[in-house]
């Protein structure tokens, strides 16, 4: 689950614990039909509370080290930053190199 | 130049206070996010991909240097440095946070801006013809109407709250730069019979997702008359339009279903029970405002500007610059120039700090302190003197703004695409840089003459790709980018809407689909000066179809 940071607007996915983190590599993975439920619950609770702004789950894969990669497009670009600026966003401090268009 | 009066500096002042303070109970959970969205909204402000997004005002495109020296200012402050000019002749920053946008507004005003109906379900920033005031081909200066329209449609409690989102657009002059005819209401200032000035009305022109050319309903509209007539259009709108579906909601599909012939006769009816006296601006309202927008003291100078002339003929690359970016002026002497911000191979539209600061002190020394946003995403300069164009582009070659390509294959129209828009489906910008960079020379660029590609990421299209001469939508094909083409689209005078041309594609492909559809054109088209969009219309799209098939089916079949 990714959601926008309500001060700054960058992206944030949802953490083990209930935190949100600025880390791709943070994020809570939902593996099983009832991780998923679960998952789905933060996401409306998310919501209600208000502490971050449109949270939406998204689908994700692993790549052969075992790192998450978002599964469409428009997550990876959410993950790198615009891919027409590539010093802007996550992917100017080197965060989620691994993942690519 | 408009300038504020008290009322106007206090409204603006109020509105950001009064922001401040929806920020404030937003930070501290007193309101919610659902309740914060629209008032966000009702100050331009969205959510993006990666950031919020800020869209500024630009009254119908005309800035002052101090204004722009503001912009470039508050780029560096609060973004990244940089700031985007859209097809609204608005700029957009893409990465201001919540916590400082009500300074940031304030710094804004500090300078007559804003950003009040940017967004949200109200009449929207008034566009009109780029080269408003200079333009040989003028019957009038459309900005005194345009400013009219502002000052009536701001904050008017009855229209605050549309069925949908509502666009205008006024041009003065017989060719249309402004595009009027796929707005909500197009304006075109003409003359009749007698010699009076009045107004061309259309209605129900728009793109989005059902692409409609706007109806005439009413051939001359005296000029005095117009607030009111508006207002029975709105009433009319505001009243029929559906509200049970965002996607049927803009005036076009209202038009369209009840029927041209009806929709006028509900409107004159309204117009008729108006009382046309309280709501139209009298005499001497007009005659205010118009002297706003008073031409700057020009001298007295022959046609033809002997050093401009011997410029030309030294430096070819300024020869070619002259020949693109310059438009007559109609004042002898002059010229208006287009300042390109479509360097190849970069964002359309994007311009840094230094950029901005740049041209701010060129319109500062060299155009009466004035400059123009183009909904063609572009600048210009309405009042240069052909004896300083030399002077300027050598200015521009050092700020790295001295792209000779206006109007033609490389001025690509791009929305900023899912590179940045919550919305989009496809990424935009990438296309737009790599068909720029496939048509990078400049001599190529002249021989294919003019040809405006436009580019949307998304069915709302914002990139205005249904009126391209070749237009590009992008869309999500079961998770790839995947790109429609269409041919024939055109915005001006004769506003026609794109065909499709085929199949979509894919992103890698497109430059290479482009580069065969020019090449389709040059091999068909009657003569140099017959222009792609002459072509299109002379043939159709038949001979055009083999160029999306791969190359090794069209050697075959050859």
């Amino acid at each position: 689950m990714s959601a926008n940071a309500l001060l700054g607007g960058e992206v944030v996915y949802y953490a083990a614990g209930g935190r949100w983190s600025p880390h791709l590599a943070d994020a809570f993975v939902a593996r099983t039909e009832a991780e998923a439920e679960s998952l789905e619950a933060a996401r409306a609770a998310a919501e209600a509370q208000g502490a971050v702004v449109e949270p939406e789950l998204a689908p994700v894969g692993t790549d052969a080290g075992g790192r998450l990669v978002p599964s469409h497009y428009r997550e990876k670009i959410r993950a790198l930053g615009p891919t027409v600026r590539t010093d802007l966003g996550p992917q100017a401090a080197g965060e989620n190199a691994h993942v690519s268009l | 130049m408009y300038r504020y009066d008290e009322f106007d500096a206090a409204v603006v002042r109020d509105r950001v206070a009064q922001f401040r303070e929806q920020v404030q109970r937003r930070l501290d959970g007193s309101l919610t996010e659902e309740e914060f969205t629209p008032l966000r909204l009702m100050n331009g402000l969205y959510l993006q991909l990666h950031a919020y997004m800020l869209r500024i005002a630009v009254p119908y495109g005309t800035l002052v240097s101090r204004q722009l020296r503001q912009l470039a200012m508050i780029a560096d402050k609060y973004d990244r440095g940089y700031g985007h000019f859209t097809t609204r002749q608005n700029l957009q920053l893409n990465w201001p946070k919540l916590a400082e946008v009500p300074d940031l507004l304030d710094d804004l005003a500090d300078v007559e801006m804003h950003c009040i109906q940017t967004s949200g379900n109200c009449i929207r920033n008034v566009t009109a013809d780029h080269f408003a005031g200079v333009a040989a081909d003028e019957v009038e200066d459309p900005r005194p109407t345009a400013e009219l329209i502002r000052q009536w449609s701001t904050l008017h409690p009855e229209f605050s709250f549309l069925p949908r989102k509502f666009k205008i657009a006024v041009t003065g002059a017989a060719r249309d730069r402004a595009a009027v005819a796929v707005h909500d209401i197009g304006l075109r200032l003409v003359r009749n019979d007698d010699g009076e000035i009045g107004y061309k009305v259309l209605v129900g022109g728009g793109l989005g997702r059902t692409p409609m050319i706007g109806k005439i309903i009413r051939d001359f509209l005296p000029k005095d008359e117009l607030l009111a007539y508006l207002e029975a259009i709105m009433r009319v709108y505001n009243l029929e339009g559906r509200r049970d579906n965002k996607y049927k909601a803009r005036i076009k599909i209202l038009v369209h279903e009840i029927g041209t012939d009806a929709f006028i006769a509900r409107v004159e009816a309204e117009y008729a029970k108006l009382d046309g006296a309280s709501v139209n601006a009298d005499p001497a309202e007009l005659a205010r405002i118009a002297a706003y927008f008073a031409p700057p003291e020009y001298e007295s100078l022959p046609a033809v500007s002997e050093g401009f002339e011997a410029a030309k003929a030294r430096d070819p690359d300024f020869a070619r610059f002259a020949a693109t970016n310059l438009f007559p002026h109609k004042v002898p002497g002059y010229t208006a120039i287009t300042v390109s911000v479509k360097p190849i191979g970069a964002p359309p539209g994007d311009a840094t700090s230094d950029q901005m600061r740049a041209l701010a002190d060129l319109a500062e020394l060299y155009s009466a302190d004035e400059l123009r946003i183009t909904h063609v995403q572009n600048v210009v300069l309405p009042h240069v003197k052909l004896d300083d164009v030399h002077a300027l582009w050598s200015a521009l070659v050092e700020a790295g703004l001295e792209t000779p390509n206006a109007g033609l294959i490389t001025d690509i129209i791009a929305c900023p695409g899912m590179d940045y828009c919550k919305l989009a489906t496809a990424r935009s910008i990438p296309i737009a840089q790599a068909i720029a960079t496939r048509f990078a020379d400049a001599e190529r660029q002249a021989l294919i003459g003019e040809l405006g590609i436009k580019i949307s990421g998304c069915i709302n299209a914002c990139g205005h790709h249904h009126v391209g001469a070749i237009g590009i939508l992008g869309l999500d094909k079961a998770g790839v980018e995947n790109y429609q083409i269409t041919l024939g689209g055109d915005p001006g005078e004769q506003a026609s809407l794109g065909q499709r041309l085929g199949p979509g594609i894919d992103a890698e492909a497109v430059p290479e689909a482009i580069e065969r559809i020019v090449d389709t054109y040059l091999d068909v088209r009657a003569g140099a000066a017959e222009t792609f969009i002459e072509t299109v219309r002379r043939v159709g799209l038949d001979p055009f179809k083999p160029a999306l098939q791969p190359r090794e089916a069209q050697l075959e079949a050859a």
